[in-house]
This record gives C-alpha cells, structure tokens and sequence, in this order.
C-alpha cells in the first residue's frame, strides 16, 4: 500500500513536470506569433532581431488594414461560415428528425451513407468538383463555396443531431402528437428546445470547419472580392518575399473567432467530439 | 428500442384501431406511408447536397482517372494507363513512401502525446480546468495558420528556432530546416503533431473521466501497481475510444496537404511529397485533371477499409 501511494506521489511530480513542457510547447508558437506581430521591421529580420519585442508597436496592425485586403478576406470568411451555418443547420435539424424519430424503409441506408459521405476527404473530391462548380458557373462565388462547404458540414451535423434528437424523451412528443400536434410541431416546438445545446455545437463546428477550411477555398476562388482568410493569408507571400510582421498580427486576428468560439463551447465540444467515440 | 417506441406513437396518432382484423394492417400502413413521404421530404435537402457535393464527385474522380482529361479540355478514354504511368514514376513512388512515414509516425505521436497529456489532466492538481483549455487551443486554431506560424518560426535567418539557438549558444550556425533534406519531413511531422495532439487528448481525458474510480480502488486493494491498474483497467476501458480515434484521425492526418502546401511545398527534392499534396500539384500545377484524380485515388483503397470499420462503429448505438 505504501508503495503504491508512493509512486502516486512520484507520478504527480512526474505530471506537473510534463505539464510545464507542454504548456511551454503548445505555447510558444503563440507567442512568437503575437510577438511578431507587435515588432518592426528592423526587430523581425537581421541581425537586431530580437526574442522579445523592445519597442513594441502596432504598426504591423495598421499595415494590415490600411494597404492589405485583409477586411474583405474577413468579410467573406464571415458571410461564407455564416451562410454554411444556417444552412447546414437546417438541413441537418429536418434530415435527423426524420432519422431519428420516422419509420421508413432505407433509414439504415440513409444513416450509414451519411456517415460514409462524411468520412470521404476532400482532397478526393476538389478534382471532380471544380468541375461541378465550374458547369454551374459558380467558381468564384459565395454561393459556390457555401454549396461546396455543405458536402463536409451537412452529414455530420445530421449524424450529430441524430444522435441528440434520440435522447429527448418519446412521451413529450407522444402526448403533443396525441394533443394534435404535428409532426413538424413536435420537431419545432419540443425537440429543437430540448436540443439547444445540441444545436449550439453544430453550429460551432460548421462555422469553424468552413472559416478554416482552405483546399477548397484556393480552388474555387480566385478573386479578391470572394477570397476568404485562409487563403488570402498565404498570398501575402509575394515573390517569396513575406511580410512576416502584418502577416502574423492577420494570423493572430483570424484565428480569434475560432479560438474564441472555441473557449465559449468547450463542454459542449468535448461531448460533440467524443460522441463517437464514447458511444460506441 | 426506437422501433417499438414508434409503434406506439404510430397506433396513437392514427385513426383509433377498431374494427375488423382486416382493416388494422391497411389503416396501419397508411400512417406508416404518410410517416415515410414526410420522411423522404425532410431528407431531400440533405440527400440533394450529398449527392452533388459528395456522391457524385467522387464517381466523377474515378471516371476522370481514367482519362487524360487537362483543364479546359476534353479529356479521352485511357483506361488504367495513367495509374500504369503513376506506378513506374519515381516521384510517386517516393510519394508513397512518404505518405506512409508521415502518416504512421505522425498518428503515433499524437497517440503518445495525446494519451499522455490527458493522462497528466486528469490528475488532481488546481486550475485543471484553464490548463486544458490553454492546451487545447491548437486544435481550434486554422491549419493554415498553424502552418504558416511555424513556417516562421523555422525561418532560416530570422525565425525563433535559429534565434534562439543561437542567442543561448546551444548553435553555432543557422540551420536550414525546411530546405534540409534529412531534417524537412521531421519538421512537417512536428508540426502536425503540435496541431493535432488535442483532438487525441480531448476525446482521451474524456474517455479517461468516464472510469468509475471504484475500479480503481478496488484493484488497488487487490495489490495491483501503478503500471497493472493503467494496463488491466484504463487500456481496456479505452480500447474503443483508441480505435476510432485512431482511424478518424488516419485519414484526415493522410489526406490533409496544408501543412505541406504551407510549409515546404513537397520539398525539398520531393523529400516531404505526400498524396493530397500531389494531386493537387498535378491537376492545378501541371493542369492534369485526370492524373490528378488518379493520384488521389491510389490511396482511397486504404481509406475504403477505415471508412467501412468507422461507420460500423460511428453507428453502433443505432439501429440498423
């Protein structure tokens, strides 16, 4: 016995080590982001560089919105993750309902399919749908990257919502249906109040899936006008020249929603995430 | 379980079942009629951007590797020739072989890492809470970024590597990290072990959390060490979250191509050339759709096997 809450001890000793270096190694990378974002010029390159910022400065950031499309890239990020968003939401909140709480044949094959589709990478699919988007003319467009983006958003929000609707309880439902409710009504008004932070997961992971999706977006884009975030920040690399200061202060300032986005839900995204996994 | 409790729903929002035993089955099977229009119709958006989005692209890949379709053009029949072509082609042999390294060591790693860092959080300790959320924020952070973030902390002459080498003199000279041969795969690899280790630990600590304790202390009374109890209690009890861990991440770890897209672009001398990045080269670079598409396709007879036992598993809790 006294060994083992020994060794306890030692593995707690062991844990707080450990959690220093990876504190120290999933951090770094931000701070030398952050930091470079708030040096000069002469600071970043040559020989005066520096580690820690000596006169920091938020040129880098005026830079970034004064002479860079950097606000029209975050402008389409937002209208194409929002646009995703609802639409994915509203697909997937009608097609698991049916999934869910119907009977019909092929609901099996539909649930297993669903899974499947989302489980087929993208890097599969941006050869053959170039050219879908392409026949539909809807390359270098909002609309076509939303449409693109639904492919990998609708199958897992439907399969995760599917999963959720299942757990709100079937007497609620019995009684409005008996009460002479219909079957949309008990979805309106029973299920998606039930499920709200079902919901509010789904559409966290669309949101973030299409704001930093990137295959897709440098595929079907071309122009400034419909260019979202990712992508736009890789051209600030210009003839192999980058500007590394205003391109780590656009880095650091993307990467906000997600991450924000991200603090806010973290129960909810951990139960989302684990689902699978847990459930099975 | 479901099945039976729609029986129920379905008897009680029909037409009240009296009457002759003839009647029961045909009024039945209209409801259940009514009950699958309904379905079909709430299933239709869905159904519509899968097929399009999803479905047939993927038929339209495989018909495309069969021809030598370029951009702009259309393309002619060539049968199996392109992936003849691909099998006697250097660069693509070396792809694969990278493609396998890459995958298998960076999984790896993340499966160490992940299983020991959420080991660590779910020891007792203070401010457990904020020390996970800090160590999670990669994972919510844009690849892109992430890539783009250590493509400037490898920098040759100005990154923080370099620099901080050589400020605490533990270098004395720059080393090129991206641009060497031997050291360029191991730094992609790094870094998609940086942003991809929280996915491992989030679903691992919560796995690990959902370990009645009494396990525990009932094996530690019947004299089991340390080590026994992890490996007669919790590996068991993970064993499911291990598998599908491991296969979801698998194929998005070997069909993702931003961190090489970002970070080296395949180089240097095709030493970090991996499939996605590949196709993509092939079909949008040297403008062969049909290459391309063969090039993505090699691998997806792997993926078949991890897609087929994760809808398996991804589904178990339903009916079928």
């Amino acid at each position: 016995m006294r060994s083992v809450s020994g060794t306890r001890r030692a593995l707690k000793w062991i844990g707080n080590g450990l959690l220093v270096v990876m504190l120290v190694w999933t951090l770094v990378p931000f701070y030398w982001m952050i930091a470079t974002s708030l040096k000069k010029d002469k600071e970043i390159y040559g020989f005066e560089a520096t580690l820690i910022p000596r006169q920091p400065t938020l040129s880098n950031y005026t830079r970034l919105f004064g002479t860079t499309p950097f606000v029209k890239y975050l402008r389409n990020s937002t209208i194409i993750a929002l646009g995703n968003t609802l639409a994915s939401l509203l697909c997937a909140c009608l097609g698991a309902y049916a999934l869910a709480r119907l009977r019909f044949p092929g609901r099996g094959l539909i649930a297993r399919g669903l899974v499947v589709s989302y489980l087929v990478p993208p890097s599969l699919l941006f050869i053959p749908l170039f050219a879908v988007l392409a026949t539909l003319s809807l390359i270098d467009t909002h609309q076509g990257l939303i449409l693109t983006y639904l492919g990998f958003s609708v199958p897992f929000c439907t399969w995760l919502l599917m999963g959720y609707f299942r757990t709100v309880p079937l007497e609620l439902e019995e009684a409005a249906l008996v009460d002479g409710c219909s079957r949309l009504g008990t979805l309106v008004r029973i299920i998606l109040p039930m499920s709200l932070p079902a919901l509010a997961v789904v559409a966290f992971f669309s949101f973030t899936q299409s704001w930093n999706e990137f295959l897709y977006a440098n595929v079907f884009v071309n122009s400034v006008e419909v260019r979202t975030i990712t992508t736009g920040l890789t051209l600030f690399i210009v003839e192999d020249v980058f500007f590394w200061g205003p391109m780590m202060g656009a880095a650091f300032l993307s990467s906000l929603p997600p991450v924000l986005l991200y603090l806010v839900f973290q129960r909810w995204v951990v139960k989302g995430l684990t689902l699978g996994g847990v459930k099975g | 379980m479901a099945i039976r409790a729609h029986d129920a729903v379905a008897d009680r929002s029909g037409v009240v079942p009296v009457g002759s035993a003839e009647v029961r089955p045909r009024r039945k099977s209209l409801t259940l009629r009514r009950e699958g229009q309904l379905a079909y119709a709430l299933l239709t958006p869905t159904f519509l951007v899968v097929l399009f989005m999803v479905g047939y692209p993927f038929c339209s890949a495989i018909y495309m590797s069969l021809q030598d379709k370029m951009v702009g053009a259309p393309g002619h029949w060539v049968g199996m020739a392109n992936y003849a072509e691909l099998f006697r082609d250097e660069v693509f042999l070396r792809t694969a072989w990278n493609s396998v390294v890459y995958t298998v060591v960076a999984v790896a790693l993340k499966f160490v890492f992940g299983l020991t860092m959420a080991l660590i959080l779910d020891q007792e300790r203070r401010f457990n809470n904020f020390f996970r959320a800090l160590l999670f924020v990669p994972w919510a952070v844009p690849v892109v970024i992430v890539s783009l973030n250590w493509r400037w902390i490898f920098d040759d002459l100005s990154g923080f590597l370099n620099n901080f080498l050589i400020t605490f003199h533990l270098s004395n000279s720059i080393i090129s990290w991206l641009s060497d041969p031997a050291l360029a795969m191991g730094c992609v690899i790094a870094v998609v072990v940086w942003a991809g280790t929280p996915l491992y630990s989030m679903t691992f600590l919560a796995g690990l959390q959902a370990i009645p304790r009494e396990l525990y202390e009932a094996a530690e009374i019947d004299g089991a060490s340390v080590i026994q109890q992890f490996f007669y209690v919790t590996v068991p009890r993970l064993r499911t979250i291990f598998l599908t861990t491991v296969m979801l991440s698998t194929i998005w770890t070997a069909t993702n191509l931003q961190f090489v897209f970002v970070l080296t672009r395949g180089g240097p001398a095709s030493r970090t050339e991996i499939f996605p990045h590949l196709a993509f080269m092939t079909a949008l670079g040297a403008r062969r759709l049909g290459m391309g598409a063969a090039v993505s396709l090699v691998f997806f007879p792997v993926l078949v096997v991890l897609i087929v036992l994760l809808t398996r598993r991804m589904l178990r809790p339903s009916d079928d």
